[in-house]
């Protein structure tokens, strides 16, 4: 059988449905993710019970993959009574393991603001959270911009997983295309393409979006890390 | 009657499965490092095309999900070639080939890092580019790249945990056979959780040992 790509084109609708279903779940799970990341990123650079707490949240949440994690929240949490809808869990799954991967960002974000201007706050008498709102977030998620984005860029991948869990999102409706056109390398050939596509778009956004928040600054911001987010993966 | 209890076959069964997930993970992680970093010097040399087209191919295989990429080895290269794979071969060709991208990435910026003049001054010295690789390049790109190649370690042994689903018998799936059995979810996820996270931070453990053997001798004298 040659490659055809002609094939997919009566079942364009069901993909377009998937994916639509796969932005979603991402949408909900990065802005969930992001919330996390703030709060347990600032918690992480304090010391105390706290601090502990937001270190070894992180630790577990990095160190056990990914679908592990899923299937402990979609099948082992009905079992001591909470259940939870395959929509929801995926939501919840990438909030969990997007907050432990971006709260290293914001955290090392925050390490990276000069002592003084934090100082100088203080002199000037602002309350504690009100120097976190108005000086260190401002300024830490402004540096944090870009690998936040590859953080995000890799929950769009991971988020192929909980097709795992009975979720149509688009690698779920691909498998269900590719088992009746039995044409499996079109199809995820053209998956595959797609998801990089999109996360190739996101990239780019997020370096838009990044040159604006840093416009004001005289490197544009150029100063960022020369590895880091290039494997900050989520699996 | 129905055996639902846990036995201590099943600490074998989970043992054995993480020695699957364990051998995959360093057979493939092994075959990545040599692929990827070879495709950085090729990248280095700026060889015409080759360089381009490897530099495409991988940048493909990091921004997609390794789940597509399992499905389309497994699933969709046999019905391209008539030629069925086994479960065993296409997840040690997927997670190299990926493995490889993201170790590409890294060996290029490590590449990088080292500074011009080098180059220049081995070159006045009549080194060959592969004793250029060996002795200039390679030892120097390895230091700035041993943090980040941790990191990756680290992320592509949990990476091996998709291949329960083209039906390779690696942990995940050794708790699913057993989930299947004792209908405990709860308790058999949260020990394979346990189990890869011990996994997880050993790793990390040896790598970072092995970083500081690395820099130990640009670390400072303390003067």
């Amino acid at each position: 059988m040659p490659f055809d790509l002609t094939v997919l084109t009566p079942h364009l609708d069901t993909l377009l449905a998937g994916a639509l279903l796969t932005a979603g779940v991402c949408a909900l799970g990065i802005a969930a993710a992001f919330a996390l990341a703030t709060a347990l990123g600032v918690l992480a650079v304090g010391g105390g019970w706290a601090g502990r707490l937001a270190r070894l949240y992180v630790d577990v949440f990095r160190n056990v993959p990914f679908v592990v994690q899923v299937f402990f929240l979609f099948y082992g949490l009905p079992e001591v009574g909470v259940y939870i809808d395959a929509f929801w869990t995926g939501v919840l799954a990438l909030g969990l393991v997007g907050g432990a991967y971006g709260s290293d960002v914001v955290r090392s974000g925050i390490l990276a603001i000069e002592p003084g201007v934090v100082e100088a706050a203080k002199v000037g008498g602002l309350s504690r959270p009100a120097i976190i709102r108005r000086i260190v977030l401002p300024i830490a998620l402004r540096t944090a911009i870009r690998p936040l984005g590859s953080v995000f860029v890799n929950l769009v991948l991971s988020s192929s997983i909980l097709s795992m869990i009975t979720l149509d999102e688009v690698t779920g409706t691909a498998r269900g295309v590719a088992s009746e056109t039995y044409r499996p390398f079109e199809v995820y050939a053209f998956l595959l393409a797609a998801y990089a596509g999109l996360t190739y778009a996101v990239s780019l956004g997020i370096d838009a979006l990044h040159r604006r928040l840093n416009r004001h600054m005289a490197d544009n911001g150029a100063a960022r890390g020369a590895a880091p987010g290039a494997m900050e993966g989520t699996a | 009657m129905r055996h639902a209890g846990f036995t201590w076959h099943d600490g074998a069964l989970l043992a054995q499965g993480l020695g699957v997930s364990l051998g995959l993970f360093a057979g493939t992680f092994l075959i990545g490092l040599i692929l990827g970093s070879g495709a950085a010097v090729v990248r280095h040399f700026r060889v015409p095309a080759l360089g381009t087209l490897l530099h495409t191919g991988l940048e493909l295989l990091r921004n997609s999900p390794v789940l597509v990429q399992l499905f389309l080895v497994f699933f969709g290269v046999p019905a391209l070639i008539h030629q069925p794979l086994t479960p065993v071969f296409a997840a040690g060709l997927t997670l190299s080939a990926n493995t490889a991208a993201f170790v590409y990435f890294i060996a290029v910026a490590g590449l990088d890092a080292v500074g011009r003049d080098q180059v220049e001054a081995a070159r006045a010295f009549g080194l060959s580019r592969i004793q250029l690789v060996r002795h200039i390049l390679g030892p120097q790109a390895l230091t700035f790249a041993v943090a980040p190649l941790v990191g990756l370690a680290v992320n592509q042994l949990q990476v091996t945990s998709l291949v329960s689903v083209i039906g390779v018998v690696d942990l995940t799936k050794a708790g699913d056979i057993l989930n299947l059995r004792t209908l405990r979810p709860f308790a058999v996820w949260a020990m394979v959780g346990v189990l890869y996270f011990a996994a997880a931070k050993t790793l990390t453990l040896l790598g970072n040992r092995w970083e500081r053997r690395l820099r130990a001798h640009a670390a400072p004298l303390g003067l």
